[in-house]
């Protein structure tokens, strides 16, 4: 196990290093200054030229790699152009609001997913089968800028139930950071003032994001439920008695999740990258509309710290993925 | 051993995490029953955002929606609009706009001198203006703030390039020794990077940075407001400046972060913000039926326009008389009745109405497509063919591009539409890579010289301002004769003149102004629109 890990993680190097060659290379050759947008559209050559300079741009590509690199060895990623702000501060504030908006969607799509699946496989073909079926299925055919404004337009405006952008209410300070994620936070500072308001607005856009996500976890659970419960081994159980729940869960299921794991577990990396129209809708301050913004503004250091985190969440989750693989099903083995 | 502990662990703690938040969203539905009746009894009222929605906001606090998080705040580096609406009530400068007009009026400057020669400006500063932190505000700073923006070197350092030297006469009294003449300097001073910045800002230099990264995130200034919180992604706070004269009666503005046109809507029907910034115009008659909104409307300076490319594109275009084709062939009125929702006015020649040196007797081009046709003839051109560049920076700008294609297809021109990326296409813009390109411009100061100067003189070809790459010694002569001296009456002559050359040769399609547009809750009183400061709200003058 030990050496398996080690492995992954010195793979994990490699991989973030190609992704910061390829990401930087690529963002430098794509037309545009970012010198430009920083002075204005009506600079003089000359000041364009200074910024240039106090911005490392003039320098030939493959130096300013270097000099980035060097940084990046040493924590450093670099200072925002829009914002003259190192750029692991703002990747610090948005990424738990990232995560914390994914986690829930995820454990959202779990528990209601799993359940659907399980049972759409037990019942086969049944009307139970077709609901279940096309539950999922609308949630992953529906683009989550119309299921967001919907679910705005009625929890929000029809109902009042909910709010409609933002993270915690203006009036509400927000725990103190400790992890990041408000509902941690003020769980672990016993804040139930905030607690609940920032609970009252993970609810809309996580339950959304969760939805567009349902159809993966519910299709792989079914796939494999029925493939499961047609092996000899679950006649046998039956033809000993075995059936019902027992059978279910402690025969069946446990052996079916195992390729639902590596599929949740890989939809969970897709969700941290794709919670950007979410975060877009719902005011959400998170990375993905932190880094709609800096693409705007051809803001490369963010662009690349971005990029950074969030390959390196996706190898961190394969490599959990592949773990939790090793803890499921015993006979496989380094 | 060792692996079945470490695999059991694993799968704990896993499992703790996971069983947490489900216990976190399973709580969801009570909490959502406890909103469909009555606030929970443990949180007080205003902590229930549906609570808060459905009653108005409080009366001494503003909430204005905006798109986008901002970026620096710092006065001597941001040339960014976004920014300025929460620098310029953070700062004051030595002159100020004056109500709607594009004049100026005193600020921290009770009054000011202008040698013959244009090249000394001497400023008397008034007294009891200070800065939040309760230092007054002196001519030292005043020297202190221009010899920073200078040294910093970046967008704004642009501006005021023409500053020789600033000079302390006394406390009250500050001289600023002008490299040549330039009339519009008065206007450049009040503009947001003419925002008086503390000196104290040198306590929190990193770096050598002058300050840069603090300024970046926090304000300094002697405004009636100051920055107090900042939540990245959410949301900008502003309060009052214990040490302002000015006593306003909104106390708290939020700049509240929604990104999604949608969600600003109905948060303003809602009530629960007053501004929203960020709904697109075929919204806004929608907006208009709200009973509780108001959608104000005033002619801005800023302008929709086409580069026609003078030198560097399609060799056809260095016809003049091509371009008049083009200029005749746009059907004016269809188009600000389409695209802009009838919400604009067609330009007459280069300097848009309500900005001194508008010409209101120039020629404007009416459509006339049997002209048009003429005068391609006339320049032995046929079959033209050329590219329109654009990109999606401006949501109207698709639909203005079909528009445009339309219009020179009845004059038998192709055009080509090529939308490019944003930051490319200004790249190109500024290469001179295009035929046609689509464009707004909007002054910095009140004064003509940011059209004339700027687009037409030859030394500032591409995006600096000669977009069309047009050079024209007689034009060149004009407008630079303009900029070097202070008599108003004699520098609209010269304006005028170079504009009749100009609107003759075409080197731009002159489209449209367009009208300012802005979805305020009918409870909002006092806010004054000054076509210089777009985006930029008078809060000391505003009341709930």
């Amino acid at each position: 196990m030990r050496q398996i890990i080690a492995k992954r993680l010195a793979m994990l190097v490699l991989v973030l290093f190609g992704v910061t060659l390829i990401t930087f290379f690529l963002s430098h050759v794509i037309p545009g200054d970012p010198a430009r947008m920083m002075v204005g559209q009506r600079a003089s050559e000359e000041t364009l030229q200074e910024v240039r300079r106090q911005l490392g741009l003039d320098q030939p590509v493959w130096v300013q790699y270097f000099t980035y690199m060097k940084g990046l060895l040493a924590g450093d990623f670099g200072d925002s152009i829009r914002t003259q702000q190192p750029v692991i501060n703002d990747l610090i504030t948005f990424f738990p609001a990232t995560i914390e908006l994914a986690l829930t969607a995820f454990v959202i799509a779990i528990v209601i997913g799993i359940p659907i699946g399980i049972l759409s496989a037990v019942k086969k073909d049944t009307g139970y089968d077709h609901a279940g079926r096309f539950f999922s299925i609308a949630g992953i055919s529906t683009p989550v800028f119309w299921s967001g404004l919907v679910g705005i337009l009625l929890f929000y405006k029809v109902f009042n139930l909910l709010p409609s952008s933002g993270r915690i209410d203006l009036m509400v300070t927000p725990p103190p950071t400790i992890t990041g994620l408000f509902l941690l936070d003020s769980l672990l500072t016993g804040n139930w003032a905030a607690f609940s308001n920032s609970l009252w607005h993970l609810i809309l856009p996580a339950c959304i994001l969760a939805f567009a996500q349902l159809a993966t976890v519910t299709r792989q659970v079914r796939a494999s439920m029925l493939e499961v419960l047609s092996q000899d081994y679950i006649r046998t159980a039956l033809a000993n008695g075995i059936h019902g729940p027992v059978l279910l869960f402690r025969y069946a299921l446990r052996n079916a999740l195992i390729p639902t794991i590596t599929v949740v577990g890989l939809s969970f990396g897709s969700l941290l990258g794709g919670a950007v129209v979410t975060e877009t809708i719902f005011g959400w301050p998170g990375m993905g509309k932190y880094v709609v913004e800096s693409i705007a503004f051809l803001d490369f250091p963010a662009i690349m710290g971005f990029t950074f985190v969030i390959s390196f969440g996706y190898v961190i989750i394969n490599l959990l993925v592949d773990l939790t693989y090793y803890a499921l099903d015993p006979q496989i083995k380094e | 051993m060792k692996r079945i502990w470490s695999r059991s662990h694993l799968f704990t703690s896993l499992l703790l995490i996971l069983s947490l938040l489900a216990a976190a969203c399973s709580s969801t539905p009570a909490n959502q029953s406890q909103g469909e009746t009555k606030p929970p009894e443990n949180t007080p009222a205003q902590n229930s955002p549906a609570q808060q929605a459905q009653s108005a906001t409080p009366a001494d606090t503003l909430f204005v929606a905006i798109n986008a998080d901002q970026g620096t705040l710092d006065p001597a580096v941001t040339f960014d609009n976004g920014a300025w609406k929460i620098t310029y009530p953070t700062y004051q400068r030595l002159v100020e706009y004056d109500g709607a007009t594009t004049e100026v009026k005193p600020g921290l400057a009770k009054e000011w001198k202008v040698s013959d020669d244009g090249l000394t400006w001497n400023f008397t500063l008034a007294e009891g203006n200070t800065f939040s932190d309760g230092t007054p505000v002196t001519a030292d700073a005043v020297k202190f703030t221009f010899d920073r923006t200078l040294k910093i070197q970046k967008g704004p350092a642009d501006v005021y390039n023409v500053i020789q030297e600033v000079k302390v006469d006394s406390p009250t009294s500050v001289t600023f020794v002008l490299s040549q003449n330039f009339p519009p300097f008065l206007s450049t001073l009040a503009a947001n990077y003419g925002g008086i910045v503390n000196p104290k800002v040198m306590e929190k230099e990193e770096n050598g940075d002058l300050g840069q990264n603090y300024l970046a995130n926090n304000t300094m200034g002697s405004g009636p407001y100051q920055l107090t919180e900042w939540r990245k992604g959410e949301y900008i706070k502003l309060t009052l400046n214990p040490h302002s004269t000015v006593k306003p009666a909104i106390q708290n503005v939020f700049f509240k972060i929604v990104p999604d046109a949608t969600s600003q809507r109905l948060q303003l029907e809602q009530g629960e913000i007053d501004i929203a910034e960020g709904i697109p115009k075929e919204q806004l008659k929608a907006v208009m039926a709200f009973p509780n909104v108001s959608v104000l409307q005033e002619p801005s300076l800023a302008v929709d326009y086409v580069y026609v490319n003078s030198t560097k594109g399609n060799p056809a275009l260095q016809n003049p008389k091509v371009r008049q084709a083009l200029s005749y062939a746009v059907d004016y009125e269809a188009l600000t009745s389409s695209v802009q929702e009838g919400f604009a006015t067609q330009m007459r020649g280069p300097i848009p109405k309500g900005l001194w040196g508008h010409d209101e007797s120039a020629h404007q081009y009416k459509r006339d497509v049997e002209k048009a046709k003429a005068l391609l003839a006339e320049a032995g051109v046929s079959n033209l063919k050329l590219d329109l560049l654009y990109s999606d920076n401006k949501a109207w700008w698709e639909t203005e591009a079909l528009a445009l294609q339309s219009f020179l297809a009845d004059a038998g021109v192709t055009l080509n539409l090529k939308k490019i990326a944003y930051a490319t296409s200004r790249e190109m813009m500024d290469k001179g890579e295009f035929d046609l390109a689509l464009g707004v411009w909007s002054p910095d100061f009140g004064d003509p010289y940011m059209f004339m100067n700027y687009w037409f003189d030859s030394n500032n070809l591409g995006l600096a301002g000669n977009r069309a790459f047009y050079k024209n010694d007689k034009v060149d002569e004009l407008v630079r004769k303009a900029a070097s001296i202070n008599d108003k009456a004699e520098r609209e002559k010269l304006y005028k003149e170079a504009q009749n050359i100009v609107i003759d040769e075409a080197p731009y399609l002159y489209l449209y102004q367009m009208d300012f547009q802005l979805p305020i809750s009918k409870q909002v009183k006092g806010f004054v629109f000054n076509p210089m400061l777009e985006g930029i709200y008078n809060l000391a003058d505003m009341s709930k």
